[in-house]
């Protein structure tokens, strides 16, 4: 089902100002959809509106081109799964799974099919009948896909569903929630903060920040042209350098003229109106080049360094005191203490104007 | 083997640190207090008891060792009193308040946990303040709401006021304990089952209440238990012996001169005893809580 925001609006009882405002957003059937951001930004308040939990100040929500504003959430044909996973602590797994199903006084044998189907897709066959108290984290959140599934929505809504399982499960959940999407051919909505799910889940993202979108897009965009300076620092890990300057006769310079860097011919096309004016360049870490033989380079004490294992986070010092995180592979050498000399992959810098903090090139 | 035993028996287990000679002094101290509490609690408990079964016992209750097994106060109680027309009235009264406090309680619990309305925190406190004053402060009003209702309806009988003035109280006092109980019921569990298809009123029915059932028994328990113990507003409003709950009624053993008996009244205490501690066994299995561990992430 397509979903489709218009103009959406929200304003808390009793707030000043409005948490969302002016929320155009169209989600393609079938897409999985991640609308990630800092905590506070609005993000739930948006999927709930969605589901039909919180009311809408302003604008329109349309499913499929019908208007749902007023709705009720059971007849908006959605499933929601909910961070604290929202079990029912009195019944079991099975009862669960079909309360929905019974509540729409569906057959006994549908039901009972159904539940079964999606507990076998899922493999919680095996406790079905244990009560939610009983069984493991992991189980639980299982089950409230579980309970979600057996609906058979059109949307499938999800509020950070991974956030309280460890590392290692979370990594397991990503992958198997993609494989759960692609079977149901639902159009599914994922809330997080986290930007690896976003990353590795999405075939669109949303970012939100203060209560608007920074930015709509692939999750390939996101990571190659960042439409601002707050997205940039908000997708990939380590954080962007973000190094602030002035555009001077085709060149950039840092603050204290620390680093010199020339443009790429594209980039100085796309430049071309910001002679003298402050801009930012945003080089993510993996993009400087060691060894800085070709261009421009600078030189940089090497702080602190992290061993990742498959790479090395260089945290360096410029002469200006100023910081920058360099990614290398693992097995090169670099220690602490040691100043090294290091260039950019000109094709890979991103040029911001520093008072908008709007992308240029 | 032997020497890894006395080792084993050695060892210390307990995860505080050990006592000091002051520690010692102390735990000494708590104990003598903590006994000398079980003394003044079980000591009338266990006179009662014993004089109730006492045959060598009259009218008056003397302290002395002269005993003998006899059933005589209770054959007394139910033949020469109207001890069992008590016993009706109290469960009836009893069963009534605890009945409509449940009902009522469960809507204000639920609504005052759930809802944002204007008024909702004026009205917590205002209810919270009323309680400061006793009941028996609105005897008059009782007095006067009774003869006005029981002019309209004649059937209003001041049974049936008793019974209004304990649910409004039970109602005030509780409605504060199930919100504080639904409060801790994370409302997420609500969202979910509105998605699921639930009116306000079946979120409350299906997913709530069976979470909140601990609480709730024991609300109607304590509600249960407020007619059996109150003794001044049953005497002050039912006239007749025939309307008495079982504390006014009692009470008449042990004041008035012409039906004085005091082991009977022991005896009736004993029994009055009988109907609660049956209660409590069969609720035993509602009022285990922690039934909410497991529904959200804990």
């Amino acid at each position: 089902m397509k979903v489709e925001l218009k103009n959406i609006g929200k304003k808390y009882e009793g707030r000043e100002d409005f948490t969302l405002r002016n929320i155009n957003l169209d989600i393609d059937d079938k897409e999985f959809c991640v609308i990630l951001g800092p905590s506070g930004c609005g993000k739930t308040t948006l999927l709930r509106m969605i589901a039909g939990l919180n009311s809408i100040t302003e604008g329109d929500l349309l499913f499929d081109g019908r208007r749902v504003n007023t709705v009720p959430p059971k007849d908006r044909d959605i499933a929601m799964v909910f961070q604290s996973y929202a079990l029912y602590p009195h019944m079991t797994v099975y009862d669960n799974m079909a309360f929905s199903l019974s509540m729409r006084k569906e057959r006994k044998k549908i039901i009972d099919e159904r539940v079964r189907a999606a507990a076998k897709l899922l493999q919680i066959e095996d406790y079905l009948y244990s009560k939610p108290a009983d069984i493991s984290g992991g189980q639980r959140q299982r089950v409230a896909l579980g309970r979600a599934i057996v609906r058979n929505p059109k949307v499938f809504l999800m509020d950070e569903p991974l956030s309280n399982l460890d590392a290692k499960l979370r990594e397991h959940m990503r992958v198997e929630l993609v494989r759960i999407h692609k079977q149901l051919g639902t159009t599914s909505i994922y809330v997080t903060h986290d930007q690896t799910e976003a990353m590795t889940m999405a075939t669109k993202i949303v970012l939100l920040d203060k209560g608007k979108i920074q930015q709509v897009g692939k999750p390939d965009d996101f990571y190659n042209k960042p439409s601002n300076i707050f997205v940039a620092k908000f997708i990939g890990s380590p954080t962007m350098n973000i190094i602030d300057g002035i555009y001077k006769e085709g060149k950039f310079i840092s603050k204290n003229e620390t680093i010199i860097l020339t443009p790429s011919k594209e980039d100085r096309i796309a430049l071309k109106g910001y002679e003298n004016k402050n801009i930012s360049i945003g080089i993510r870490p993996e993009r400087f080049e060691s060894g800085g033989e070709f261009g421009d380079t600078f030189t940089a004490t090497i702080e602190v360094v992290e061993m990742l294992g498959k790479e090395k986070i260089l945290h360096a010092r410029l002469s200006d005191g100023s910081d920058l995180v360099i990614s290398t592979p693992g097995h090169y050498v670099y220690n602490e203490g040691e100043v090294h000399k290091f260039g950019f992959d000109i094709n890979a810098i991103h040029f911001f104007d520093t008072e908008t903090t709007m992308r240029i090139n | 083997m032997k020497k890894r035993k006395e080792n084993k028996e050695k060892l210390y287990l307990s995860d505080k640190p050990p006592l000091t000679l002051f520690g010692k002094i102390g735990i000494f101290l708590t104990y003598v207090v903590l006994f000398a509490w079980v003394y003044a609690i079980v000591w009338p408990l266990f006179q009662m008891f014993v004089s109730a079964f006492n045959g060598k016992q009259q009218q008056y209750i003397m302290a002395n060792s002269n005993f003998e097994f006899s059933i005589r106060h209770f054959q007394y109680l139910f033949t020469e009193t109207l001890y069992l027309t008590w016993v009706k009235n109290t469960l009836i009264i009893a069963g009534t308040t605890a009945l409509l406090t449940l009902i009522v309680v469960s809507f204000t619990g639920y609504a005052y946990s759930r809802y944002r309305f204007k008024g909702r925190n004026a009205s917590l406190m205002a209810i919270m303040l009323i309680q400061t004053i006793p009941t028996f402060a609105g005897i008059t009003a009782y007095f006067t709401m009774h003869s006005i209702v029981s002019s309209i309806i004649p059937q209003f009988s001041r049974q049936m006021m008793l019974i209004l003035i304990y649910t409004g109280g039970a109602i005030a006092s509780n409605t504060f304990i199930l919100k504080g109980y639904i409060d801790s019921v994370s409302t997420e569990l609500d969202d979910a089952a509105k998605i699921d298809g639930c009116s306000n009123f079946n979120v409350y029915r299906l997913i709530i209440m069976p979470i909140a059932r601990p609480m709730l028994t024991i609300i109607a328990l304590w509600s249960f238990i407020g007619p059996f113990m109150d003794y001044l507003l049953a005497k002050v409003l039912l006239t007749s012996p025939q309307s008495y709950t079982l504390a006014a009624g009692l009470y008449t053993l042990v004041t008035d001169f012409r039906t004085m008996n005091q082991p009977a009244f022991a005896a009736g205490g004993l029994l009055t005893a009988v109907p609660i501690v049956i209660l409590f066994i069969a609720l035993q299995k509602q009022l285990v809580s922690g039934l909410t561990s497991g529904s959200v992430k804990g």
